[in-house]
């Protein structure tokens, strides 16, 4: 099957509304391999966030599969190493996909530092201290450090999607999923939003962007996904998408936004 | 032809003071006490209305495993039993008058059970004092129900979904995430459910229990003066009621400028 260092697997992902009247995701394959920045680009309903999102099952596809760590997580049950029939945690599944979403999503009722440490916390049971001190550096090296006991609100844009990111980060993800990240912020807040994201890349996470920055995805990315009409058209390095595109929907699309 | 209020009638009723002190605090009690019932009850009925269990989840798939396009088994297939216990429950009681409620809870449900007979301050009597609360609570959680579940739906759906996507679980969600901020939300709702209370809690003298309402009645019956102690009992009433809703919207006032950006 795939190669051994492949971290999710998606084989003819499928997801159908209205009884398959619409088709936001139309069999999608494609494999992420660790340390793969993986930018997905393509028109608006093209599907890419619903296939971002299929992901760790914020959206439940209709068909296909998504092989995570060796096990088809579409499936309510798997069969185990040894041999029994076991129920998909999904919970601890969704521990190692850290997700940042384009309208930030922080609890606005918890400072900052709350808002870090209540997973680790709660869901891996770190003690305090630990998650503290694990959230304050984190906060630190997105320069934050000094606002860990703000609440959202105070904050602006770019500061809460970087509080957003070491949030997700603080879970110790395996891969990191980003829904439109600098969507939702004003244009002077998209640098220090993608400055991190660089850094991130940089060490070695493994990413999937869905974005509409074009200079990430051609800079950092190392695979870019073109998408349209729910299928997946073009899946190819940078050079390939943005040099010479040979697809002419990716021609008409690059036409427009770059 | 005689005035319509004497103020001598008010030196006549002066001995009877007592009544009302004690009236006003079973109104007070009656009233708190309902709320916290009608608050945790609407809770668990907000809760099984959103839950999402179907026991017939699986007719909804055909034999090759592609979803019915309509009919019987679909309609079974989303059938959720707490959802329409919780369903019927509210809308049974929202739709008959809650004197009728308190007489079925009086008469027919404690008229089965024993209540001890023991007074609370040496004057509130528990076995009229009981019923009342459970009929007013169970007739308010209903109401709050709604309340609630339209403060928890109020939510944005990308708290869950940011929760969910960090590991936590429904119910850490629910937990940590969106009934702290729906509560929050619904706060003042519940304060003003607290003050329609009040005022309906004088329904319960029908029954026996010693608040206001019954102190007029004490009254009246012992003295046959009516409209004066009436209006004692309106003159209370207002100044518990009016300064409580008028605080309560300060407070909200207060609370949705916190939020403002």
């Amino acid at each position: 099957m795939a190669t051994s260092d492949s971290l999710i697997q998606v084989r003819n992902l499928k997801k159908h509304y209205h009884r398959g009247a619409i088709k936001a995701l139309d069999g999608v394959t494609a494999d992420i391999n660790k340390g793969d920045v993986m930018v997905v680009i393509g028109p608006s309903g093209s599907g890419k966030s619903t296939f971002l999102r299929s992901l760790n099952l914020l959206e439940e596809p209709t068909d296909g599969e998504i092989i995570f760590n060796g096990v088809d997580i579409t499936k309510k049950k798997y069969v185990d190493a040894s041999g029994k029939k076991v129920k998909l945690d999904i919970d601890s599944l969704r521990q190692k996909m850290g997700m940042v979403f384009q309208h930030f999503n922080l609890f606005p009722h918890m400072t900052i530092l709350d808002n870090m440490t209540l997973a680790p916390m709660k869901v891996k049971g770190v003690s305090k201290e630990e998650a503290e001190k694990k959230a304050l550096e984190l906060l630190d090296r997105v320069g934050l450090a000094d606002r860990a006991n703000a609440y959202p609100i105070q904050l602006s844009g770019g500061q809460k999607q970087r509080v957003a990111i070491v949030r997700a980060l603080a879970m110790e993800p395996d891969v990191m999923l980003f829904d439109e990240p600098t969507s939702a912020l004003d244009p002077e807040m998209v640098g220090e939003v993608l400055d991190v994201m660089k850094e991130l890349a940089k060490e070695g996470m493994t990413m999937v962007v869905v974005t509409h920055e074009m200079g990430f995805a051609r800079e950092v990315g190392n695979r870019v996904l073109f998408m349209a009409d729910g299928k997946l058209l073009v899946d190819g390095t940078p050079e390939e998408i943005f040099e010479n595109p040979t697809n002419p929907r990716l021609q008409e699309f690059l036409s427009k936004v770059l | 032809m005689d005035s319509f209020i004497k103020l001598s009638n008010f030196g006549k009723i002066a001995p009877y003071a007592q009544l009302f002190r004690q009236g006003l605090l079973v109104t007070v009690l009656l009233s708190m006490f309902t709320v916290a019932i009608g608050f945790v009850l609407a809770l668990i009925l907000a809760l099984m209305r959103m839950s999402n269990i179907r026991p017939f989840r699986a007719l909804a798939v055909d034999r090759n495993g592609h979803l019915r396009e309509g009919g019987p088994l679909v309609w079974l297939s989303k059938f959720n039993p707490l959802s329409f216990i919780a369903t019927a429950y509210v809308e049974i009681l929202r739709s008959t008058p809650v004197l009728v409620q308190i007489f079925i809870i009086y008469y027919g449900v404690f008229g089965m059970i024993d209540l001890p007979s023991f007074q609370i301050f040496g004057f509130i009597k528990f076995n009229r004092f009981f019923p009342g609360v459970v009929a007013l609570g169970m007739n308010s959680g209903a109401y709050l129900c709604e309340i609630m579940r339209a403060g928890i739906q109020s939510i944005d759906q990308g708290q869950t979904e940011a929760a969910r996507s960090l590991g936590l679980s429904q119910t850490m969600n629910l937990r940590y995430i969106i009934l702290p901020q729906a509560l929050k939300n619904i706060l003042p709702a519940i304060a003003n459910e607290f003050v329609v209370i009040i005022k309906e809690s004088a329904i319960t003298y029908t029954i026996g229990v010693q608040d206001i309402m019954s102190a007029v009645n004490a009254v009246k019956g012992a003295t046959f003066i009516i409209i004066e102690p009436l209006l004692v009992a309106t003159a209370i009433y207002f100044c518990l009621c009016f300064p409580t809703s008028k605080l309560i919207a300060y407070f909200e006032r207060r609370m949705s400028h916190g939020d403002k950006r």
